[in-house]
């Protein structure tokens, strides 16, 4: 027995070897120092923390909407309830972020300082959504080229510089894409099929009013927190019109009209055998 | 007057050719060469009102090509601070810079705006730092800078020195003590943002008596809680026409209340 | 010792760089809402050597003129044309000329304020478009700079901003074609008596909304010119009073006698 208090607990040395005190000093910067670079390698996120799930969006006939959730999850434990992943930049843009709530911080202060750059002069406002996009395909793509991702997914929409409404995804790889419908997430595998049946082509975004595209990205969310177990039935809408060039914000939207009914009947996946 | 003529006599005796030397009597001539450069600029104004802050400036017109209404001379350095200066442009272009680089610094550290008092604090070191050296010279500026945070509304205006103090109203340039003389008169502490605006033109524009011989064009912005959300921005155009109708039509009647007193 | 842009009075050091401006010669420039035009005064510095560039492109919407120190305005395009990549690459969007222009002011007032470096010696007439529309600057070495309708800088700039100022209020609604004309118009006034522009020695420049910056030089400016010509040879000039202020402005510069080349320069390092 070690009658050192301040060994107990610890692994012991005899067993484990000494406590390296290097390793709590391990650095995600490059050093110079060669040996140190071999004895630890340098560490970058494997992995996200704290996670915000799908963002989904659908164009319809005089814009975008666009929803997500206000869950921060850490693993299978809901941490946060109050998480806004969707954020303003500037007059003409919003950009929904899924990923790595960190990360969306992180990305939330850039953004931020962009604003303030342009705003510089006072005069108007120059940055427009895809001038948005761009910026963060740029930043994304220059932290995966380091393998040192910031693990988000995200959908930029808004107005470009023409006016038009602008929709288009960017992700953790500096993969960028646009369609009628874009999803993030769980919601690329549960919604966009969902949205596809009312938003597939260009021809249905010309049909689709207003109130269809809310209503489908309400049904949408509500599929998504039947059947995602790290989504929360709170979150945000937005709104991009053209017609009235303003973006609309709803936040602390509920899903409605669901039936749990069923729930009772569920076995397996961890809940006792019938 | 008294420093002017001390420094004309000192000219030529070797001390005011640097920084970091001083005089026999203590004085840093360099600091006051650029003191100097600020005398003659066009005047500059700024007003802290009720509830937010107003940076008014002439700027002259020193050729009819220049393209009108461009060539903005007020700056923004965050969100919610802005600067007016009189002097050397290019110098306060530099001032500026580095008041956005703290700003940004600050708010990269600390997650928050940077307070009004905390800005002027690190500017005032910025500045100071160029009296110090021989190998710099000094800020050829004053900058009058005001903006609101938490804490409410600030002014400050910062001399070449590095010295800055704070007010309720302020000026520098060619027509300061006109300025500070109608500053004087009003109830600046009380008075409303738009009044704050349409004082500030009237003052420019009497200002501009002491340089009359030249063209000018009124440029006026505000930060405000209650007008602007406590963001720097260039006054509605309608206000601003509605703020130089009401100085002209002040300054005429300024012209004839004299001509009755003459007669 | 640090170099003090712009003269407070007689006695305060004046600013050197400025001058170097004046030895190169002239370039000018007009904007109206839609185009903005350069047109500048090419030399050669002997009758076999070629003629100084005068007009750099910096992107498809913006260019430069120069007057003074050539190498200095090379690497200022250089500086531009690396703010123009980066604002492709990182916004895909092109440059926004006031972001262009001051940030070359802002490296030249550095060089003013601490020692260890020169001032540029070189003014520069940036011009270009963008989303709000035609801009003409002018950079000084002082880290000034100033939007203009209209403008010229070099050697006997003056006569030019004369000419300039007396028909400014009609450019801004003017044709593309009409600014190249007063451009041009504008430029020969700058130049003694017994000169001419030629195709050898002009350079014009044009962008507008939509419309690359295209330079015409050698037998591509003849067309320019020749529109000069069919307008009216008499020049501003054989007004006597302007004749004066010419004069005023430019006591320094001799009354060049002959055209030979060889006299015009023998400096390689300004853009003669």
């Amino acid at each position: 027995m070690n009658h050192d208090p301040f060994q107990w607990g610890k692994p012991l040395d005899s067993v484990y070897g000494p406590y390296n005190a290097k390793i709590a000093h391990a650095t995600n910067k490059r050093t110079t120092n060669i040996k140190d670079v071999s004895d630890f390698p340098t560490m970058h996120t494997q992995q996200p923390m704290i996670t915000g799930t799908s963002v989904i969006s659908v164009r319809y006939q005089d814009g975008v909407v666009l929803a997500a959730d206000n869950m921060g999850a850490y693993g299978s434990l809901m941490k946060l309830d109050d998480v806004e992943r969707i954020v303003k930049v500037g007059k003409d843009t919003i950009v929904g972020i899924s990923g790595d709530i960190s990360d969306m911080q992180h990305l939330h202060r850039i953004l931020d300082d962009l604003v303030v750059e342009d705003r510089y002069d006072m005069e108007s406002d120059h940055l427009k959504a895809n001038h948005v996009h761009e910026y963060l395909t740029r930043v994304l793509y220059n932290r995966r080229t380091k393998m040192d991702p910031l693990w988000n997914a995200c959908i930029v929409a808004g107005f470009d510089e023409q006016g038009e409404v602008f929709l288009k995804y960017v992700d953790l790889l500096g993969v960028t894409y646009t369609s009628p419908a874009l999803a993030t997430g769980f919601g690329a595998h549960l919604a966009i099929p969902l949205l596809r049946k009312k938003a597939d082509t260009d021809e249905d975004v010309k049909n689709l009013t207003k109130e269809d595209a809310v209503q489908l990205v309400k049904d949408c969310m509500k599929v998504l927190f039947y059947r995602d177990a790290r989504s929360l039935d709170k979150y945000t809408l937005c709104v991009v019109e053209k017609s009235t060039k303003q973006i609309e914000i709803q936040k602390d939207v509920k899903c409605e009209d669901m039936k749990w009914g069923f729930a009772k009947d569920i076995s397996g996946y961890g809940l006792p055998q019938l | 007057m008294e420093t002017l003529k001390n420094l004309w006599t000192s000219i030529g005796t070797g001390y005011d050719l640097s920084n970091s030397i001083f005089s026999p009597d203590g004085r840093n001539f360099q600091v006051e060469y650029a003191s100097k450069a600020v005398e003659n600029a066009g005047t500059s104004v700024g007003i802290r009102c009720k509830d937010g802050i107003v940076l008014a400036t002439e700027k002259i017109i020193t050729s009819k090509l220049l393209a009108p209404g461009k060539n903005k001379r007020i700056q923004t350095i965050d969100r919610h601070v802005g600067v007016v200066y009189s002097g050397l442009i290019p110098d306060g272009r530099h001032f500026v810079n580095r008041g956005r680089d703290e700003a940004k610094s600050f708010k990269s550290l600390y997650k928050e705006p940077i307070g009004v008092p905390g800005l002027i604090d690190r500017l005032g070191y910025y500045v100071q730092a160029y009296t110090c050296y021989n190998s710099v010279r000094p800020f050829g500026i004053n900058a009058i800078i005001g903006g609101v945070d938490d804490d409410g509304a600030h002014l400050y205006m910062v001399e070449p020195s590095g010295t800055y103090w704070g007010y309720y109203g302020t000026a520098t340039g060619k027509g300061r003590q006109t300025a500070k003389s109608e500053l004087e008169k009003l109830d600046l502490p009380n008075i409303t943002a738009k009044d704050a605006v349409k004082e500030a033109a009237r003052i420019i524009y009497l200002a501009h008596e002491d340089n009359k011989d030249k063209d000018f064009e009124l440029e006026v912005t505000w930060v405000s809680k209650s007008e602007t959300g406590g963001v720097h921005e260039f006054v509605p155009h309608d206000l601003l026409q509605e703020a130089i109708k009401y100085a002209e039509e002040e300054g005429e009647e300024g012209e004839s209340s004299d001509d009755e007193m003459q007669d | 010792m640090v170099s003090v842009p712009n003269c407070r009075d007689s006695n305060t050091p004046s600013f050197y760089a400025l001058e170097a401006i004046k030895q190169g010669s002239a370039a000018v420039g007009i904007t109206s809402k839609t185009h903005v035009v350069l047109v500048a005064l090419k030399r050669n510095a002997e009758e076999l050597g070629s003629y100084q560039k005068k007009i750099i492109k910096v992107d498809n919407h913006m260019g430069i003129a120069l007057a003074g120190l050539a190498p200095d305005a090379r690497v200022l395009s250089n500086f531009l044309r690396q703010q123009a990549m980066n604002s492709k690459m990182v916004f895909n969007r092109p440059l926004n000329l006031g972001k262009a222009v001051y940030s070359i002011a802002d490296k030249a007032q550095d060089n003013t304020q601490s020692a260890g470096g020169r001032p540029y010696g070189v003014g520069l007439l940036v011009a270009g478009v963008d989303e709000n529309g035609a801009h003409l600057f002018e950079f000084q070495p002082s880290g000034s700079v100033l939007e203009y309708v209209g403008a010229a800088i070099g050697a006997r700039s003056q006569a030019a901003r004369t000419y300039l100022e007396r028909k400014y209020e009609d450019f801004a609604d003017a044709s593309k074609e009409q600014l190249i004309e007063d451009a041009l118009t504008a430029l020969r006034d700058t130049l003694s008596q017994d000169k001419e522009l030629n195709a050898q020695n002009t350079t014009v420049a044009v962008v507008g909304k939509g419309e690359n910056f295209t330079i015409y030089d050698d037998e591509d400016v003849q067309q320019w010119l020749d529109r000069l010509d069919t307008l009216s040879n008499n020049r501003n000039r054989n007004e006597p009073e302007d004749e004066e202020q010419e004069q005023e402005q430019d006591p320094e510069q001799p009354a060049e006698p002959a055209p030979e080349p060889s006299e015009q320069s023998d400096r390689m390092d300004t853009d003669e």
